[in-house]
């Protein structure tokens, strides 16, 4: 075995500890949203549950988070078609729109307590601002891999192999956020 | 069931130390070892042997005796003429109270509570509360009757324990659980808490007096 | 479930090390120095645990008397020369979490974890170096804020290490629930941060950095244990993260996740509405349980793996105990309301409990007459390590048996919260843990430290560790069948413990018994490092691959990777070395036996 092959043998092993390594952390922050959701789920058979109006504009971030979504897709496929340009110019608009989620979801916390509903008003309001900061958390830390993975297509991902790996870390986390909204979003508004 | 446990678990824990105080002592006489390994036969006998022998004596115990006596302490239904008292916990005291010849608890409200002129926040203008009995700390029932428990507290978790009887059960803010138990002897019992509630968890002490039918009453009527 | 061992790595020379002092020692990405590192801070945090746990001794055994030299030292927590309740209750709190949290999990699941994970998977390092020492920094965070919360106003947070609310909730419930309950909910979320990157790691390294041919089947004890319990761990943390972070909202933020209606409070309604305190005691055990099981897997792998260096013939059972460690933590996910059964939950779900707890038994004995047949047809050399490991043998036993008692809903009625429970946890977690962790430190130091500790002091250390201990726990069930609660400042309020005086009185002698003798072990452990014989690279004849490399190993472990052809306890053969073969020796110089 020559020196090249077992470079490039050490760089995939280090892609698939990086993959390990992100998937068990999603199983983590798996069961802490379970966590949540359970306590939800208990708190919710209680006789004083008032369901609070939810500000409309959580519908709008939904639709923000979900376009960043897409936006890391589309900088995947053209990446893979070594596309670097338009890749990295969708890798900047996921991570501007990921901002533009975040400071939605500030908004909509405005919204909430200007109507004078805060974080103790009911369990509905409690748990609503606690698992949307939750989520938020973890959506500030996966901005940090997105960045990690932007910085990585604009200098126009000169090794494609790390790059693919950098990107499937990104792709995996930010998803993953994003379907943890979707379910979260789901809960406190129908349930 | 205790019995049950102390005699099989006994067993056991000897014959666990008569095992290891044997192998230690031959193994350290020994100047080379035996045979590396026991045959796959050995090994796998020995682990369905365990595997089953424990399981019957552990769940064995429980399906038995364990599980049977549980349902029927908590499926028990009051008898009708059993003896209803709420036993509301508190830092650190026991808020006795008994229903009066109406059978009815009155209505109590947290914001009529005043620790010292009424603890238990009784809404004094209902009349079905005009015949309850209040008590601190002492509870008496009279012999050959069930004695039914509601469970209450003010603040924090505490503990109904009354050694002599086994019966224990939590006391939680914000339910009532209840507690249905038959005193088979007569005598004065004592009641500890068994939930960590603060300072003086160690000192929540009450009484558990159980009395003639006769006793019972003339002591009933002297409260009222 | 057994991935193809990757491709090795290039053949490396041995490099210099020109790392300065600050990062080869302090800020060190290095495991073995990591894990050392969380092994003198849960050493440290031992003698502040063990401190506590004289002064509950002293109160429990000379109740009401007056000690003048402690309220100088303690001026808060004495008047009058006598215990105050209110610092009683924070004593016991911080014992059991110091216990537990800083001395056990930093010294035996962390520390050795680092040091010994790496090495024996034939790796240079962890997988992820850098957070490892991230993990072990905030760690030491973790631990300082704790310490901290004894110095606030209100004292260190005296809920029990259960923490149940209302209790934990309301600051006017009790002293420690000012800021020293929130200081104490810091430092937890602190300790699981730092555990789950410690946790994927592991994890990560056992998966992906396995050196050439060690398949996982191949692995020793040691190495699976600290797997699953890593494992177990990841998912087991984050329901008590999520309780952590309502009970602090409940506390400072006005919201009624654990706090019900119409609690009055030094004689004030609450205006909290419809929380519900059993909520926390689910999410809190939840962990909790399998906490316990993080715990104590490393300590059966590592006696597993100790007994055949000292019996000179394979463990016995290899794979079955393996089975037996899954089995385990699987099922120790799903028992956790073996811990309410009287608290109000439903019967139904108690009765569940109760028949799956109880099911633990079984893998539980297979690995423990495991333990004990590995001692069947042995030539034993009863060095310090060894005695231990015989100590971890009956105290599991001893103690496990109390689980059947405990596990049974109706005889847990009478048991619950009593010193049944206190010397059944006590004799696996202080008796299995403690002894295991002992074992390692003795039979790991040269490795660690390139130094032999003196024999004839160990010895001495494990005897009199060992009678006391067992003296005080074992006594401890019988309290409890007695009815003698739980977290007590005294038992001189009722009648019905009158009668347990002398027994306190015995076991407060003997735990000063066992906290003294721990200076035995300080002193041989001090002496030794600096002292100590030099030790050579295989001093007890051991099969796993960190006794191939020099003591203490170099900086990148391995000269080159080894190749692995055989299992781990390759005992009782002819080989060129001795009676055994460690795991790099090639199948052509001495056969595989499995």
């Amino acid at each position: 075995m020559n020196a090249d092959t077992a470079a490039v043998d050490a760089v995939a092993v280090r892609e698939d500890q990086l993959k390990l390594g992100l998937w068990m952390f999603l199983a983590t922050v798996t069961m802490l949203f379970a966590a949540f959701t359970s306590a939800y789920i208990v708190r919710r058979s209680g006789s004083d549950w008032r369901h609070v109006a939810l500000p409309s504009i959580l519908w709008l971030n939904s639709l923000v988070l979900a376009a960043s979504s897409v936006a890391v897709e589309i900088a995947n496929v053209r990446g893979t078609r070594t596309a670097w340009r338009s890749s990295a110019a969708a890798m900047v608009m996921a991570f501007a729109l990921g901002i533009v989620f975040l400071a939605g979801q500030v908004v909509a916390w405005r919204q909430m307590v200007s109507a004078g509903v805060y974080l103790p008003t009911s369990p509905h309001s409690s748990f609503f601002f606690m698992l949307t900061g939750a989520h938020a958390v973890h959506v500030i830390a996966a901005l940090a891999v997105l960045g990690w993975g932007a910085v990585a297509t604009l200098s126009g991902a000169r090794d494609p192999r790390a790059w693919t790996s950098r990107m499937s870390l990104c792709r995996t986390f930010w998803h993953y956020l994003g379907g943890v909204w979707l379910f979260l979003f789901a809960l406190v508004s129908l349930y | 069931m205790l019995n049950y446990l102390l005699l099989t678990v006994g067993a056991l824990f000897v014959a666990g130390y008569v095992a290891l105080a044997y192998f230690i002592w031959k193994g350290s006489r020994r100047d080379a070892i035996g045979p590396r390994f026991a045959s796959k036969k050995t090994e796998r006998l020995l682990s369905a042997g365990l595997g089953l022998g424990m399981a019957l004596i552990a769940e064995g115990g429980v399906l038995a005796i364990g599980i049977p006596v549980w349902s029927e302490y908590f499926d028990a239904v009051a008898p009708a003429d059993a003896i209803e008292i709420e036993v509301t916990a508190q830092q650190f005291m026991w808020n006795v109270r008994y229903p009066g010849p109406d059978h009815v608890f009155g209505r109590t409200d947290p914001k009529l509570v005043d620790d010292n002129s009424n603890p238990l926040g009784l809404d004094r203008t209902d009349p079905q509360g005009k015949d309850d009995v209040i008590g601190l700390n002492d509870i008496t029932v009279p012999f050959g009757r069930a004695v039914h428990v509601r469970l209450r507290s003010k603040d924090v978790i505490h503990s109904f324990f009354l050694p002599n009887f086994r019966v224990k059960q939590d006391a939680v803010p914000g339910m009532t659980p209840e507690v249905i138990f038959f005193p088979t002897q007569t005598g004065h019992f004592e009641l500890a808490c068994a939930e960590l509630c603060g300072l003086a968890h160690y000192r929540m002490r009450g009484m558990f007096n159980v009395v003639s039918q006769k006793e019972f009453e003339e002591w009933l009527k002297k409260q009222q | 479930m057994e991935p193809p061992a990757p491709p090795p790595p290039p053949e490396r020379p041995a490099h210099e090390d020109t790392r300065g002092f600050v990062r080869r020692y302090i800020f060190s990405t290095d495991h073995k120095i990591i894990g050392i590192q969380y092994i003198i801070t849960g050493l440290l945090m031992a003698l502040v645990g063990a401190t506590l746990a004289t002064l509950i001794r002293l109160q429990l055994g000379w109740p009401d008397h007056a000690w003048p030299l402690l309220e100088k030292l303690l001026p808060g927590g004495y008047q009058g020369g006598v215990m105050l309740p209110e610092f009683y209750l924070a004593v016991v709190t911080m014992h059991g979490t110091i216990m537990v949290f800083f001395f056990i999990s930093y010294v035996l699941v962390s520390g050795f974890g680092n040091y010994l994970v790496p090495l024996q998977v034939g790796a240079t390092d962890m997988a992820f170096p850098f957070l490892n020492m991230l993990s072990y920094w905030i760690a030491f965070l973790s631990a300082a804020v704790l310490i901290f919360s004894f110095f606030v106003a209100g004292g260190a947070a005296a809920a029990g290490w259960t923490a149940y609310p209302p209790l934990s909730a309301i600051a006017a419930a009790v002293p420690g629930s000012q800021m020293g309950q929130s200081l104490w909910l810091l430092s937890m979320a602190l300790f699981i941060a730092s555990f789950t990157m410690s946790g994927l790691n592991i994890v990560a390294t056992v998966l992906s950095v396995r050196a050439p041919g060690l398949s996982m089947m191949r692995l020793p004890l040691t190495v699976w244990s600290y797997f699953i319990a890593s494992i177990l761990g990841l998912l087991a943390f984050p329901p008590l993260t999520a309780a952590a972070v309502m009970l602090l909202f409940d506390r400072h933020l006005g919201t009624s996740f654990f706090l019900p209606s119409g609690l009055v409070v030094a004689n004030k309604v609450l205006t909290n509405t419809g929380g519900s305190p059993l909520l926390w005691q689910h999410l809190f055990w939840f962990l909790g349980h399998p906490e316990v099981y993080v715990l104590i897997l490393p300590a059966l792998g590592i006696a597993c793996d100790i007994i055949p260096a000292f019996t000179r013939k394979p463990v016995y059972g290899y794979r079955m105990s393996v089975y037996c460690l899954w089995a385990v933590g699987a099922l120790s996910m799903i028992v956790w309301g073996h811990h309410m059964f009287v608290s109000g939950m439903s019967p139904f779900t108690g009765e569940y409990f109760s028949l799956v707890t109880l099911t633990i038994t079984v893998p539980m004995t297979i690995f423990g007459v495991n333990m004990l047949a590995s001692l069947w047809g042995a030539k034993l050399e009863l060095r310090s390590p060894m005695l231990f490991v015989c100590g971890v043998i009956a105290l599991f036993g001893s103690g496990g048996l109390g689980g059947l008692f405990l596990g049974n809903a109706t005889a847990d009625m009478q048991l619950h919260d009593t010193y049944f429970v206190v010397g059944h946890f006590h004799m696996m977690i202080g008796g299995v843990t403690l002894l295991a962790t002992f074992a390692a430190i003795y039979f790991w130091f040269p490795k660690m430290f390139g130094r032999t500790m003196n024999e004839t002091l160990g010895k001495a250390h494990f005897w009199l560790t060992f009678a006391p201990f067992f003296t005080i726990f074992f006594m401890q069930h019988f309290l409890g069948i007695q009815g003698a609660p739980r977290r007590y400042y005294a038992f001189t309020a009722y009648d019905y413990l009158q009668k347990t005086r002398g027994q306190n009185l015995v076991i407060s002698l003997s735990a000063f018994l066992l906290v003294s003798s721990q200076f035995i072990f300080i002193v041989n452990f001090v002496w030794s490092l600096v002292r100590g014989r030099v030790a050579e690279a295989n001093p007890w004849r051991a099969t796993t691959l960190e006794w191939t490399v020099p003591s203490p190993p170099p900086h990148g472990n391995f000269e080159t990777v080894p190749t692995v052809e055989r299992w781990a306890y390759e005992y009782g053969v002819r080989a060129p070395g001795g009676d055994f073969a460690t795991q790099d020796v090639p199948a052509a110089a001495v056969p595989v036996t499995a």
